[in-house]
């Protein structure tokens, strides 16, 4: 918790001595949220990146999709969608996976345009994603390239929270046990059959409260910082 | 992206009455809504607190406690609740929580307020009551064919006409007229083109015969000049009327000023009525069983005729129970033709749908002999035996097959004299174990279909002295009727039994309809009616006041819906070449049905409490 505090910090640092601007600062001079704030409190910015890989260093982001958590209620009004332009060929693999073909991709936004979007909507906000290896990790690979430096971030893991969890209670996590959807169906969700950015960004959302709900449910009263990073 | 693509739209747009909303209100709708998720056991709504949003079930159940009238509700996917406390301003009144782990959209209540103003359907659906719904639905079900005569045109029932001259004699006419097996001949001009008169069966008794004139004069002595006629494109019921001013059974159908036939009132009764009376009437001219089993293979063409001509639920299930009952009561005659009369004095019962008169389809035998108390099994019992396993075995091959449970006059058990059954329900009625409930509700519902009916009335007077000492029976005949429960939603709770190869369905019969027939019959044994169709007992135990006006209302709308339905659907199985099952896949069903459906479920559930609560008291 404390280092995860002073890791931010020593991020903020750093960043502020590129002197920001724009979008960038607002994120930057925005602090981040409480720790002791309920968890249900917090307001979330729920975001998913479809990819072509999962290496940030040589992969790139085909689309995003994110939607806001506010007082413990999924915005509708706040979802967005948009596919990113790259110069990347895609393969046939993934083709099939997000069908979303190299037209799509073309009439798409480009990676500072996305990066501008996400940091005016994330300021003041927790990061929440399902499995932070893609999001996290492509997100501060790209803010390194654009801005020479990483980014302070809240993140809340959905894949994290339940794989802690099991853990405590020294339970065998079996191999697909933590993916989205099935952890979806283990507290009782709907089952979606789209697969895009936003349907995900969505699930993951609906995961979050759930997973928060059955925590307090149980007679924790959640922090921020009993999820988060 | 736009929301139309993401699944919630779906979602939306497949439930009531939001699927009635134009794409630019859905879409405004759909922006507007947010997500929140309980877990099981989770208060939603609390009495006393403030709520300003619509909920809408996405997923999961939740249960409505009403602290007024102690009853509960169960709502499930695609449900909505909390419009209530709206419309108090926001004041919640009574409990929500959750059944199981449940996810809800909800719905702003100004913009609430903004569709009860605009949208009709959506008013209607947030201001009517469940009861007033289905009845609402079971009326646009019937409402679509009232009377089959009005459908009907007459150019569908007409035949050729017999025509003949007018120089004809009247002895030659009516040899050509019994010839040609007609009541009715007309005469025509030389061009055979304008009709000048008609001569009918009853011309010969009323002019000929009563007048004495002789048989060789021409037929125009006779006739009835001009006659009226009637346009094939009229409908039946016009034509029946026409004959009931006229006092006239003959019409001659004319069309652009040509004769094109002839329609009768015979005609018209044999139309309306379909093949049940037919039906039965061959079965009764039968001359052996072989006869009747073939025409015990017409139940599902008369079935799905009956349906068609839009005929109400309970007149025919009444109409198939009638075929059914016929068709045992030939199967007795002609067996005991062979064996010889009976060496004493018996009632041959049914139990069952049968009896119910609730019968749409081949079920099961479940049968019984009731023998007088003179019977002895030495001397009797070998007519008996024979009798009751030639009668099952014809029933059998008739379609109705053995009974699984055994209970068939061809089992000893069922086949005793009325002492013997006498014991049988006063150790039910004592002893109510599980096994003799199962037996009561079975033989509360006898019809004697051949024999000695007041034998039956009989047994029926003892145990109605039973119950009447005992009115305890009743609560457990309470519980008994809690044994099967209605399903609670459609998409969640919706139980669907997986049997055999079939999908899976829902039992209509076993989650619906029999549900209804316990209720009913522990209100009819509370009112001591010996009635035994479900419909009947329901206004029976109204009339006695063990229930409102307003409880037999929603009862008897619920059995008449899921009945309706029940009947589409076996129609279904017949037109696909299948034998007629009560398991209703839900894709069958629209989604106002499965609405509806729902609604019916909602009430006998409700129902069900009731009797619990009702007879229960403090007895169990």
């Amino acid at each position: 918790m404390f280092d995860w505090f002073n890791h931010n910090k020593r991020l903020l640092q750093h960043a502020l001595k590129h002197q920001p601007q724009g979008a960038l600062k607002h994120y930057l001079t925005t602090p981040l949220p409480d720790l002791n704030q309920p968890a249900l409190a917090v307001d979330y910015l729920v975001l998913d990146f479809e990819t072509t890989g999962l290496n940030p260093y040589q992969d790139h982001i085909i689309s995003l999709g994110y939607t806001h958590i506010s007082q413990g209620r999924i915005q509708l009004k706040q979802c967005r969608h948009a596919l990113i332009k790259t110069n990347k060929k895609l393969t046939s693999d993934n083709v099939s996976i997000h069908q979303i073909t190299d037209d799509d991709l073309a009439a798409g936004i480009d990676v500072q345009t996305m990066m501008e979007w996400l940091l005016t909507q994330m300021a003041g906000k927790a990061l929440a994603v399902h499995y932070q290896k893609i999001e996290h990790d492509f997100l501060q690979q790209l803010s390194l390239q654009l801005y020479g430096h990483r980014l302070p971030l809240c993140v809340v893991d959905t894949l994290a929270i339940e794989r802690r969890y099991l853990e405590r209670q020294n339970q065998p996590i079996q191999p697909n046990q933590l993916r989205l959807f099935n952890l979806r169906e283990q507290y009782h969700l709907p089952r979606y059959h789209a697969h895009n950015a936003l349907e995900d960004a969505l699930a993951t959302a609906e995961l979050l409260l759930a997973q928060i709900k059955h925590r307090q449910r149980q007679g924790y009263p959640l922090k921020l910082k009993d999820i988060s990073h | 992206m736009e929301i139309e693509q993401l699944e919630i739209h779906d979602f939306l747009q497949q439930t009531h009455p939001l699927n009635k909303l134009d794409g630019a209100t859905l879409k405004q709708l759909a922006t507007a809504i947010e997500i929140t998720y309980h877990p099981r056991e989770d208060v939603v709504l609390e009495p006393g607190h403030n709520n300003h949003w619509l909920y809408m079930i996405r997923s999961g159940a939740v249960i409505r406690t009403d602290h007024q009238d102690g009853l509960v509700a169960q709502f499930g996917s695609g449900d909505f609740f909390g419009h209530r406390a709206i419309e108090r301003g926001g004041l919640i009144k009574n409990k929500v929580s959750c059944l199981e782990d449940s996810l809800f959209y909800l719905i702003p209540d100004t913009l609430y307020h903004t569709l009860m103003q605009e949208v009709p359907a959506f008013n209607d659906y947030f201001s009517q009551q469940k009861n007033q719904r289905l009845k609402s639905a079971l009326h646009e079900l019937q409402a679509n064919h009232d009377n089959i005569l009005i459908k009907s045109r007459v150019a569908d029932f007409l035949h050729p006409a017999l025509t003949i001259d007018a120089s004809l004699s009247i002895q030659d006419t009516a040899q050509l007229m019994q010839q040609q097996d007609k009541t009715s001949a007309l005469v025509l001009d030389a061009a055979e083109k304008t009709i000048l008169g008609i001569v009918t069966d009853r011309a010969f008794c009323t002019k000929v015969v009563a007048d004495g004139i002789p048989a060789q004069q021409s037929i125009d002595q006779v006739m009835t000049h001009n006659p009226v006629c009637i346009d094939p494109h009229s409908n039946g019921l016009e034509a029946m009327l026409l004959m009931t001013r006229l006092n006239i059974r003959h019409l001659p159908v004319v069309q652009d000023g040509s004769l094109v036939g002839m329609v009768t009132a015979t005609d018209l009764i044999h139309h309306q009525s379909h093949n049940p009376i037919y039906l039965v009437n061959e079965i009764h001219k039968a001359t052996d069983l072989a006869q009747v089993v073939s025409l015990s293979q017409q139940i599902p063409t008369a079935l799905v005729k009956l349906v068609a001509a839009g005929l109400h639920a309970k007149d025919i299930a009444h109409s198939i129970s009638s075929i059914g009952r016929a068709i045992i009561q030939k199967v007795i005659k002609q067996t005991i033709q062979e064996l010889g009369p009976a060496p004493i004095r018996f009632a041959y019962l049914v139990a069952g749908s049968l009896a119910r008169n609730d019968q749409t389809a081949h079920s099961d035998q479940d049968n019984g002999l009731l023998l007088a108390d003179n019977y002895e099994p030495a001397q009797h019992g070998c007519y008996f035996q024979q009798l009751a396993s030639t009668v099952s075995d014809w029933l059998n091959r008739c379609g109705y097959v053995y009974c699984p449970g055994d209970v068939m006059a061809s089992n000893e058990q069922w086949r005793q004299p009325l002492a013997v059954w006498q014991s049988y329900f006063e150790r039910w009625i004592l002893t109510p174990e599980p096994k003799a409930l199962m037996y009561a509700s079975i033989f509360f519902d006898l019809r004697c279909v051949y024999g000695d009916a007041s034998l039956l009335d009989e047994l029926h007077e003892s145990v109605k002295q039973l119950i009447q000492q005992q009115r305890r029976f009743l609560a457990f005949m309470a519980a008994n009727a809690q044994q099967n429960k209605p399903p609670l939603g459609l998409f969640r709770r919706f139980v669907l039994e997986q049997h055999g190869a079939e999908h899976k369905t829902l039992d209509m019969k076993k989650r619906g309809i029999l549900p209804l027939t316990d209720v009913a019959r522990v209100f009819a044994l509370d009112a001591g009616t010996a009635l035994i169709n479900t419909r009947d007992r329901i206004q029976a135990a109204c009339q006695a006041g063990v229930i409102s006006s307003e409880a037999a209302d929603d009862l008897i709308d619920s059995h008449d819906f899921l009945c309706t339905v029940r009947l589409q659907h076996q129609v279904k199985n017949i037109q696909a070449g299948q034998a007629a099952n009560n398991h209703v896949n839900p894709d069958e069903l629209s989604s106002l049905e499965r609405r509806h459906l729902k609604d019916a479920f909602e009430l006998i559930s409700t129902y069900q409490d009731v009797v619990s609560q009702k007879y229960n008291q403090g007895q169990l």
